[in-house]
């Protein structure tokens, strides 16, 4: 197990983990420190907090890549940092309009009722986005890292799986027999199938929801599209399985987290992928001796309060030490896991950034943050 | 005013929701029947009280207090079962692939069902006398889910779903039935984001809101003049400049989120090497003696 990593032979990094853990900040410290090794890289997060925002120099709209100012931190040459936001909407909009064959179908879609209301809300949308983020990026020829935040997830592998989803929605019986006729007419029709097709009628009358026809005029209006989009989705797919692809799952060492990232790996593990590394964000720092409290000259009153301090930190310590060890006895096999200190307040500051960045890449760039930031 | 029948937590991730919801459950439990019901799968709350759900059912974790899981897929079949008339059908629909997509393109559906199923169980605990507590998704999720009885209600303009969707509404508006409890720690990300959805909840969609749960604040005892010792004590004064550190944030956030009008609850970080069911006991009695002044 080696505790840091190296990004030198990587070509894309995709960060997973649970909500609230500090996947984007981890991402963004990722993709820093890639850069002020030298490299050309771009990084694209998923609702970022406007302090992580500050600190890397962004305004709160930036869809398409933003230069990040690097002045004032040790870089290799050719040192560059890009920083975008993921707007699934927006992103959706614009594969629309390139893949639709007409300007009239392009309409159909982009005025369909399911679409304006509910596209975002459609399982997997803001993956399947992040996808085609990824693949606009890497036709960059001009950038050779990108590092990627991915959506919250409620399921682990929501993202990674996102693409074949896609493809087997739009692939699948359903669409055809919603309306998709091309498709429908080489495959053999089903009993099942037919009684599907009634009990939605049905459904539809019932519920008075006259959703239906919207669900067919949506899959309509993406005939002619599919392949556009399922060639993407395969192209992004062969990305995420490339050997130059690092895969890494960001966690905290709670008890809590910890049974979610166990979640993470088997769930990776069952569509054949593996964790390269495990980070532990905002650990607790190292605790102090306390024969060196012992021998320091203070008021036995203050010493009092430093001993009760001291016990309180070793409390909360000793349940990270126990989460620590879960999160090791799960560690894929050769995958790094590395801890990356607390560093006592939100990085608001790209030296902040780097701070974190030096934990990862093992690598100084520059960033001494808690002499710099104070 | 005294608490809504349910109880809906949520907040950012790791700000401590499934704490919130074992506890508050515990607390409510020793007056009321209880229900503490969790919808995300993890089934977290449920585990802290000592119960492995895996994601189904329900159980009995004390004399008033229960445990359920509840799940959006087992909430679409029973909604099929019943507006098909035939079982065989119905089932057989179930198990194709086809509806699964189906279903998928029909986004809301789901959310809709599970919000349909709340309102159910708040009315049992009503005529019981007893209290509903949903161990909640995140805040954006939660506010997806809150939002869908508004905009399925729209597209359906007649039917079932349409009268289900009018019902719902009046449901999550109701203060007496339905109320949110926002869960937040004293990092600023947590508060902004407490603070964005109890705007929302209020100005938008007419929510109740309970109030918020400042988690995991802590304070100290150094002295100004003993803080100013810090660089001379090694490794131990940069411990204490933590401790004092970690202090300042609480104040802030208590400034901030005691500043919004809503009501502020505090539950104290536990210094504890593990947190289990004794300390989920001790925080349902910081809790128990504070919601009287909600």
């Amino acid at each position: 197990m080696k505790s840091a990593l190296s990004l030198g032979k990587y070509r894309l990094v995709v960060c997973l983990g649970a909500g609230g853990v500090g996947k984007t900040t981890v991402a963004a410290a990722l993709a820093l420190g890639g850069a002020l090794g030298g490299r050309a890289v771009d990084v694209m997060t998923v609702d970022p907090a406007p302090r992580l925002l500050d600190a890397l120099g962004l305004a709160p709209d930036t869809a398409e890549p933003c230069e990040v100012e690097l002045n004032g931190l040790r870089r290799k040459p050719g040192a560059r940092l890009r920083a975008l936001k993921l707007d699934p909407k927006t992103t959706f909009d614009s594969l629309v309009m390139r893949y639709a064959p007409s300007a009239a179908a392009r309409d159909a879609v982009l005025e369909n009722r399911i679409y304006r209301n509910l596209s975002q809300a459609l399982t997997g949308v803001s993956d399947y986005m992040a996808m085609e983020k990824l693949l606009e990026l890497h036709a960059d020829r001009s950038t050779d890292l990108i590092v990627l935040d991915t959506p919250p997830a409620r399921h682990a592998i929501d993202f990674l799986d996102a693409p074949r989803r896609i493809l087997e929605l739009l692939n699948s019986r359903a669409a055809a027999l919603l309306g998709a006729s091309s498709g429908f007419l080489g495959q053999s029709v089903k009993l099942v199938d037919l009684a599907a097709r009634g009990v939605l009628k049905a459904f539809d009358r019932l519920t008075g929801l006259g959703l239906l026809t919207d669900v067919q005029g949506f899959v309509r209006g993406f005939e002619g599209m599919y392949q556009g989009f399922a060639e993407r989705a395969e192209r992004a797919q062969g990305l995420l399985r490339d050997p130059r692809c690092l895969i890494v799952v960001v966690t905290t060492a709670e008890a809590e987290r910890t049974a979610e990232t166990r979640g993470f790996l088997d769930s990776l593990r069952a569509i054949g992928l593996k964790a390269d590394a495990l980070i532990v964000n905002r650990t607790l720092p190292e605790m102090p001796s306390l024969s060196a409290l012992a021998k320091l000259k203070m008021a036995p009153a203050l010493k009092r309060k430093l001993r009760r301090n001291w016990d309180d930190f070793a409390a909360l310590k000793s349940r990270e030490a126990e989460s620590m060890n879960a999160l090791r006895a799960m560690m894929p096999h050769r995958a790094n896991l590395i801890a990356v200190p607390d560093l006592g307040r939100e990085p608001s500051r790209l030296v902040d950034l780097a701070a974190i960045a030096r934990y990862l890449t093992g690598v100084d760039v520059g960033g001494n943050s808690a002499s710099a930031a104070r | 005013m005294a608490l809504p029948r349910l109880i809906f937590i949520t907040g950012k991730g790791g700000t401590g929701k499934s704490t919130v919801a074992a506890a508050l459950g515990h607390a409510l439990a020793r007056k009321y029947p209880v229900t503490v019901a969790d919808i995300d799968r993890r089934a977290s709350a449920a585990r802290l009280l000592g119960v492995d759900l895996n994601g189904r059912g329900s159980a009995h974790v004390g004399k008033q207090l229960e445990v359920r899981a509840l799940s959006p897929r087992a909430e679409l079949e029973s909604f099929i079962e019943r507006i098909v008339p035939l079982k065989m059908v119905s089932r057989r629909m179930l198990k194709s692939r086809t509806f699964g997509y189906v279903t998928a393109a029909l986004p809301g559906l789901e959310a809709f069902l599970m919000l349909d199923r709340l309102r159910i169980l708040a009315e049992d605990a009503a005529r019981e006398g007893g209290y509903l507590v949903i161990d909640g998704p995140a805040s954006g999720t939660t506010l997806e889910l809150l939002s869908v009885a508004g905009g399925l209600g729209a597209l359906a303009t007649n039917g079932l779903l349409h009268r289900l969707a009018r019902e719902l509404e009046k449901f999550l508006t109701d203060p007496e039935s339905f109320g949110v409890l926002i869960t937040s720690t004293a990092e600023e990300a947590s508060v902004r984001e407490a603070l964005e959805t109890a705007s929302v909840l209020d100005r938008r969609m007419r929510v109740r809101r309970v109030g918020v749960i400042l988690n995991g604040a802590t304070g100290h005892s150094f002295s100004r003049a003993e803080s100013e010792l810090a660089a001379t004590l090694g490794e131990h004064g940069r411990l204490m400049e933590r401790r004092i550190e970690l202090g300042a944030i609480a104040e802030r956030a208590r400034g901030r989120l005691g500043g919004a009008g809503l009501g502020l609850i505090e539950l104290p970080m536990l210094f504890r090497a593990s947190l289990g069911k004794k300390e989920i006991f001790e925080l349902s009695q910081t809790l128990e003696s504070t919601l009287a002044h909600l």
